[in-house]
């Protein structure tokens, strides 16, 4: 039963349906609008999944120490974003980074130190790329929190869900995951090259 | 709560279960059509145009599907590791023809995927393993690379490419679903005759009759 609503939780996060890019939520702003936003962007919660899956393959002292770098560096990333600094390439930094995560997910190699080096890149892209576009100080600061509540939460349910995948035949769930993770992402980086080399 | 018809005779005369009222209510969920508010040469450039962009083309379809049978004809590792190189190889293909990178002969490609594919299952062909991965792999970059060059540049990448790569896995998983019929006498011979069916239909497209 706890294997099958892992299953149907990780599957929800995967089907996340697309929001406008870094709009708030129409009637919906402040912390919930924040949290909302972390979860709707589908950049976001692609990454936090592939993420999730490979912090779920650690032990358990690895991986919470895994979440907590997460969380310290998208702290300060989510403060670094409130003064608008370094959105230019967060974007498609984490979109490779998550590719990347992919691949270690289908080889099922996720060596300690190297997870958590993604967990902290993943923690600085998407501080980074969070910053709402609204005019009022004071809401993008409440919308900031929420995000970054948003993600460590959702990291954290998703990295404790894919522990369960550890069994042989949820396994097999976690590599096709991967597989389809490393292929949005390098289906989305060329499609946003072509996009910039054509728009300019 | 029960909704009084005329025509419904089960619990109760005249009644309609809750089953009956939430199957109705799912299926009315599936129901709305899609508006295509981005769109590109009239396709949604959105999740559901990614979702539907390999299946409305029967060519990628019956080869996705053959490599979910074949997967489960062959059994565990492959049943797995078929479904995975494909979109691997697929998206890095795909990526090419965004970029516009030249490749010949893919349409020839993708009928022969069917065409051997489709003799492999009929066969009951059991290579070796990486055989079998390289010989989807060397498919999936003729896909790949069709849908890539049909990909809509710009609009909504994440969401379209989120829908056509999960529809490919899901057409893998029907493939898988009908070759674990193959652990039965008779479901091995439909799923034999339905790699027959693949190779003939390949042999159409390579020869223009389909």
């Amino acid at each position: 039963m706890k294997e099958r609503l892992g299953v149907a939780a990780v599957l929800a996060l995967l089907l996340t349906k697309p929001a406008l890019a870094h709009s708030p939520i129409m009637g919906i702003g402040g912390v919930a609008g924040g949290i909302l936003h972390a979860l709707l962007i589908p950049e976001h919660g692609m990454s936090l999944l592939a993420l999730g899956l490979a912090l779920g393959q650690l032990e358990k002292p690895e991986r919470r120490t895994g979440i907590l770098i997460f969380v310290a560096v998208l702290t300060g990333a989510l403060v670094a974003a409130a003064f608008a600094v370094g959105e230019a390439m967060a974007a498609d930094v984490l979109l490779a980074t998550t590719g990347i995560l992919g691949l270690l997910i289908v080889t099922l190699w996720t060596p300690t130190y190297l997870v958590w080096a993604f967990a902290a890149i993943v923690g600085l892209t998407i501080g980074l790329d969070s910053r709402p576009e609204v005019d009022s100080n004071e809401e993008v600061i409440r919308m900031l929190v929420g995000s970054g509540l948003g993600a460590a939460i959702s990291l954290a349910i998703v990295a404790e869900v894919s522990f369960l995948l550890r069994s042989n035949a949820l396994r097999i769930v976690a590599r096709v995951m991967g597989s389809w993770i490393t292929a949005i992402a390098i289906l989305v980086l060329s499609l946003r090259i072509v996009t910039q080399m054509t728009v300019g | 709560m029960e909704l009084r018809i005329g025509i419904c005779h089960r619990p109760a005369p005249g009644t309609l279960s809750p089953a009956w009222i939430a199957i109705v209510l799912l299926a009315s969920a599936f129901a709305p059509t899609h508006a295509f508010a981005h769109s590109e040469q009239g396709a949604a450039i959105d999740f559901w145009g990614g979702f539907t962009h390999p299946i409305f083309g029967p060519d990628h379809v019956i080869a996705m599907v053959a490599v979910g049978l074949w997967g489960a004809f062959l059994g565990p590792p492959a049943i797995w590791l078929l479904p995975v190189v494909f979109p691997l190889v697929m998206a890095v293909a795909g990526a090419l023809g965004v970029l516009g990178l030249p490749l010949r002969g893919v349409e020839t490609g993708i009928a022969l995927s069917a065409i051997m594919l489709g003799a492999m299952v009929a066969g009951a062909v059991k290579p070796p393993l990486w055989v079998a991965a390289l010989l989807v792999g060397a498919f999936a970059v003729f896909h790949g690379y069709a849908h890539g060059v049909e990909l809509p540049v710009g609009a909504d990448a994440i969401a379209f490419s989120m829908g056509f790569v999960i529809a490919t896995g899901t057409l893998h998983l029907c493939g898988i679903a009908f070759g674990a019929l193959s652990h039965w006498r008779a479901g091995r011979i439909a799923v034999r005759l339905a790699g027959v069916v693949i190779a003939v239909i390949g042999v159409g497209f390579l020869t223009g009759f389909a």
